[in-house]
């Protein structure tokens, strides 16, 4: 029982440092709400350092990641004859006054994902590798796109969760 | 202007609905600068509604806050 209360002090506490995060990672990069892509880049920063030992493990770094993201959408614009030049500036950060942050849908996805991991995973920290196994196993959108662009094999990547995962000691 | 004919083909939606997050992104990029801009240079924000074919209340409510009154006072004292 003062386990379980432990564990839900300590996940609130990642939670109140991954949200503020991705909503940096989105502003840094001119967004105005954070994906998917935007809470992988907040769990990679986790003090927990479970989602940097598994991008580690992949042979990746956050930098690679960010300019996948840039890649796949200079990627999608070339497809379409579009000349990728915007894409390759870095945006002006952006600075905002909001006091309530929303969210992408993906980014949205991912928080529910968590916690609908957490409803089932009581006895485990919320830790950053569970953000790399949710945004792993989404198939489509940015982050899918940016993991391809890596040419990273998202099965891996979960595998390399997974041992993570079962070795993580509290 | 791009040449749309080389869109990409319906059999391909990964690749055409990924052109259009590219694009909504770099809209969005777009509108925000151009509103930046427009806000130094004193239009008010029905102007920029109706430049933008939205009510004056969204175009508050969807830029306000992201413009910094401290930097767009600095820009025009210069």
């Amino acid at each position: 029982m003062f386990k379980r209360m432990k564990l839900r002090f300590r996940d609130i506490r990642t939670i109140g440092k991954l949200i503020p995060g991705a909503d940096e990672e989105a502003h840094m990069m001119g967004e105005e709400e954070p994906g998917a892509e935007h809470f992988l880049l907040s769990a990679l920063k986790l003090p927990d350092g479970t989602a940097q030992k598994v991008f580690e493990r992949v042979g990746a770094s956050p930098e690679q990641f960010k300019v996948a993201i840039k890649k796949q959408y200079s990627d999608a614009l070339n497809a379409i004859g579009i000349d990728t030049n915007i894409m390759e500036y870095d945006p002006e950060p952006i600075t905002t006054s909001r006091v309530l942050h929303n969210a992408q849908p993906s980014g949205q996805a991912v928080m529910k994902a968590l916690y609908a991991l957490k409803s089932h995973d009581k006895d485990r920290p919320l830790l950053g590798a569970h953000v790399v196994d949710i945004v792993a196993r989404m198939e489509h959108g940015v982050a899918a796109r940016a993991f391809k662009a890596m040419g990273l094999d998202q099965n891996i990547i979960l595998s390399v969760v997974k041992d993570e995962l079962d070795s993580f000691q509290c | 202007m791009p040449d749309f004919k080389s869109l990409p083909s319906p059999d391909k939606p990964e690749e055409a609905l990924a052109a259009v997050v590219a694009l909504r992104l770099m809209a969005d990029r777009l509108e925000r600068e151009a509103v930046k801009k427009a806000v130094s240079q004193n239009w008010t924000w029905a102007q920029i509604a109706e430049a933008l074919g939205v009510t004056r209340q969204a175009a508050h409510k969807r830029h306000a806050s992201f413009i910094s009154k401290k930097k767009v006072r600095k820009k025009k004292d210069k």
